[in-house]
């Protein structure tokens, strides 16, 4: 890696002196403060943990200061010397006047034109980069999660002066930076944010392990963008319970009607629907490429279906547009497509919200997990008998259990309960839902 | 009879100016023109010279990495100087004199080191491939480049560059086999150094020499003195005869030795004894090219010292140039690898530019997305 040094050549920066060192330790300084050197000489002998080595001054100059003494440990990128002012600007030792071209015939005795009379650089080789219109802002260094910190903050990255190595700016500094400013510090929400290593390694036991297997195949594929989601997206999860006596009874009414079953949850998708008409920052998807979030048209539903090999999620298209009958019709044919593996690629993806029906298997409320790029997904928990009150009296009667989880950079809290309480309402009166039987 | 001799060989080696500076007459008379003898260690002196500065390039923090060519100068450099300036030079990353002869600017080695795709990009009618890091993946290269000129019908000829460990790798038994077959006109130029980074020679070759292994092939072999550069000239230009008229490939093993680290990232005290290094200084082709130049009168202190001043200007002016060349912006490492950018590639390009990483400040997402 290639370390910029400073413009005005007021001090070395330790470089990588091989490939991927990260510091070296000072042997014996071959110069003292106040010496005149020269460019190419040697300044040090250090050791790296692979050579012992020969740091040569880059220019020509005199030295003002040693930043270290012998024994000590220099991180690359860290000053290695300082020096004096410049008084005289580095100037190219005398050209030969001019290119003499080579005499074939008698040049036998002479040096001047021989060496590099094949060394002409051709004038292609000048070509200029094209101009940018920044190219006088002097740009920040900084690692891509330090330049989000600053993003999410409102702050210019280069306009930070950066206190790591080699100049960096670090998290701190922006942070520090942006109490100048008046911007608060992130919360504990945004720290979920920060990028962190897909693995560490752990001790695990040696011995008492029934099975080892690989994590490869679709449980890797799950494993990955459920990781990527919740490094992503800043997840929070508001739940609520959802009386629906009223609509189990019409339910087995509509069966009875239609002559065949019809579970809970084309109901549930319906209500969904309805409540992501009403609530669009919810039926979204965000690229965080192009820093963008793009509100949907259509609900485009994606449903988890629980397979022998993992956990699918199969989209029912414009699922906004369809009755209940229809949808209960495609979530069959979809969750039989996904368990024997026949459903196409096409129809995993391009989902705007998810709703993953935990119920089926058991339990009441989760902490779902958001599809990314989606915002939101709700989960189900299982129907339960309970004795419920309404006016002062007792009843018995079904609730729902609702979960719903929401990405807060794109959903506030208070948006994600009234969207749960929208669709509360509507399961809880369902004649939005239904046409009268 | 039983039992038959079905075949044997024998490998040679040429000599002919050798480290005591013996000059063999026969093989050696009117092998180079005084005049051009001259020019070949200037150019040698001056190599060593870039050489020495753009290793201090790198430990001053200037350039990414680089091998140091020093002890081997004479083996590229031969070659280059036997054959034509249409033929072809598809080297590894060890062959700068050679290259330099050839054509290729100074500016194009430094830029390819400090991380600079322009040093790859060859100018026209130099006959020279980019520099190839991984090993032994130039030498099939060579024989396709071989292949399309006996296509062509005409008589230029590849010559490609590698050392003793590459003829470990399976690519160089690949190209051996194929241009053997195939009769292509190729030369194998195997720079045996001793030393495959850490490893030396004979604990990856049980042969007595790395040239028979051509022989499995139907190749002509031969072993050269890779420190005298008139023995190299020699070989090369028998092997570069023989493959314009005949098509046959040759294998050629030139003993020479690293005199400095592998790379800058290497160490060579850890794993070689100085007394090798030593024996080996005194076989430094440049001294023998010189003392040899003293002898017949050609050379003198005045000439060395005026050569030397003319040197070190001239790498001051490569090192400039390479070093104030207008940087690029980053993206434009997707622009070489296909004529015609592919939509994946520039999507890629794209992403780059909208992200955290490539966004330009004060840019908003509209304009850095167009």
């Amino acid at each position: 890696m290639v370390i910029k040094q400073p413009n005005d050549k007021s001090h070395f920066i330790l470089p990588d002196l091989g490939e991927g060192v990260h510091e070296a330790e000072i042997v014996r300084w071959c110069v003292a403060p106040g010496d005149p050197v020269k460019e190419h000489q040697t300044l040090a002998e250090m050791e790296t943990d692979k050579a012992l080595v020969e740091v040569p001054s880059p220019w020509s100059g005199v030295i003002k200061e040693l930043h270290g003494k012998e024994g000590d440990i220099v991180n690359v990128g860290n000053t290695l010397v300082s020096y004096a002012t410049q008084v005289e600007p580095d100037s190219p030792p005398p050209r030969t006047p001019e290119h003499v071209e080579p005499d074939e015939s008698d040049d036998a005795g002479t040096v001047v034109g021989t060496v590099d009379s094949n060394l002409t650089v051709p004038a292609s080789f000048s070509r200029q980069a094209p101009a940018t219109p920044q190219d006088d802002v002097e740009k920040a260094r900084a690692t891509p999660a330090v330049r989000r910190i600053a993003r999410d903050l409102e702050i210019d990255i280069n306009a930070v002066s950066g206190t790591g190595r080699g100049g960096r700016v670090t998290a701190s500094d922006v942070h520090e930076r942006s109490i100048v400013a008046g911007t608060p510090l992130p919360t504990q929400a945004d720290e979920v944010n920060a990028p962190t290593p897909l693995a560490t390694p752990v001790s695990l036991p040696l011995e008492g392990v029934a099975q080892r297997i690989p994590f490869k195949g679709i449980r890797r594929k799950i494993a990955q963008s459920l990781l990527h989601s919740v490094q992503t997206a800043v997840h929070f999860t508001v739940v609520d319970e959802a009386d629906v006596t009223e609509l189990e009874k019409r339910r087995s009414g509509l069966e009875a009607f239609l002559g065949r079953r019809l579970s809970l949850l084309p109901f549930i998708m319906s209500a969904v629907c309805k409540g992501l008409q009403k609530h669009p920052m919810l039926n979204a998807n965000v690229d965080d490429f192009i820093e963008e979030i793009q509100v949907m048209k259509h609900v485009n539903l994606g449903c988890a279906v629980d397979t022998d090999h993992g956990l699918m999620v199969p989209v029912i298209n414009n699922a906004d547009s369809l009755t209940i009958v229809q949808l209960a019709d495609q979530i069959a044919q979809l969750a039989s497509g996904c368990r024997d593996r026949t459903i196409e690629r096409e129809l995993l993806a391009g989902g705007t919200f998810t709703i993953s029906n935990v119920g089926s298997a058991g339990g009441a409320f989760a902490t779902p997990i958001i599809n990314y790029p989606e915002v939101g997904i709700l989960a189900t928990g299982r129907t339960r008998e309970r004795v419920l009150t309404k006016d002062g009296t007792f009843y018995a009667g079904s609730v729902l259990p609702l979960s719903l989880s929401c990405d807060h950079r794109v959903v506030d809290g208070a948006e994600g309960a009234r969207f749960l309480q929208t669709v509360k309402d509507l399961l809880q009166n369902p004649t939005e839902l239904l046409p009268e039987a | 009879m039983p039992v038959e001799t079905v075949f044997e060989t024998t490998i040679k080696r040429v000599s002919i100016l050798d480290e005591h500076g013996r000059f063999d007459e026969e093989l050696g008379a009117d092998l180079i023109p005084d005049a051009d003898l001259i020019k070949l260690y200037s150019h040698l002196v001056t190599c060593r010279h870039f050489d020495e500065i753009a290793f201090k390039l790198q430990r001053s923090g200037r350039m990414g990495t680089y091998p140091e060519n020093r002890g081997q100068e004479a083996t590229s450099l031969g070659a280059a100087y036997a054959l034509r300036k249409t033929d072809w030079l598809v080297p590894c990353y060890r062959e700068n004199a050679g290259l330099f002869w050839h054509g290729l600017p100074m500016e194009y080695v430094l830029l390819h080191w400090m991380g600079d795709e322009r040093g790859n990009e060859i100018p026209d009618g130099v006959n020279v491939t980019p520099l190839a890091i991984p090993i032994g993946t130039q030498m099939l290269h060579a024989a396709g480049l071989a292949w399309s000129h006996k296509y062509r019908g005409d008589d230029t000829i590849a010559c490609t560059f590698f050392g003793d460990g590459a003829t470990s790798e399976g690519d160089f038994h690949e190209a051996m086999n194929f241009s053997a077959n195939l009769e292509l006109p190729v030369l194998f130029f195997c720079q045996n150094n001793s030393w495959a980074i850490s490893v030396p020679t004979r604990i990856q070759c049980s042969a007595p020499t790395i040239a028979q292994r051509g022989v499995g092939y139907g190749m002509e072999c031969i072993q050269v003195d890779g420190n005298d550069l008139f023995a190299v000239v020699k070989v090369v230009r028998d092997a570069a005869e023989r493959a314009r008229t005949t098509n046959k490939p040759t294998f050629i093993e030139a003993i020479t030795y690293r005199l400095g680290d592998h790379t800058t990232a290497d160490d060579a005290r850890r794993y070689r004894d100085q007394e090798e290094v030593e024996m080996w200084e005194l076989r430094d082709p440049l001294i023998r090219l010189r003392n040899h130049l003293d002898a017949k009168g050609l050379w003198d202190e005045t000439r060395q010292a005026a050569l030397l001043e003319q040197a070190e200007a001239h790498v001051v002016d490569v090192v400039k140039n390479a070093e104030e060349i207008e940087p690029l912006p980053a993206t434009d490492m997707f622009a070489h690898m296909y004529k015609d950018m592919p939509a994946g590639l520039e999507e890629q390009a794209r992403a780059m530019r909208t992200c955290s990483l490539g966004r330009l400040p004060g840019e908003t997402i509209d304009q850095a997305a167009t």
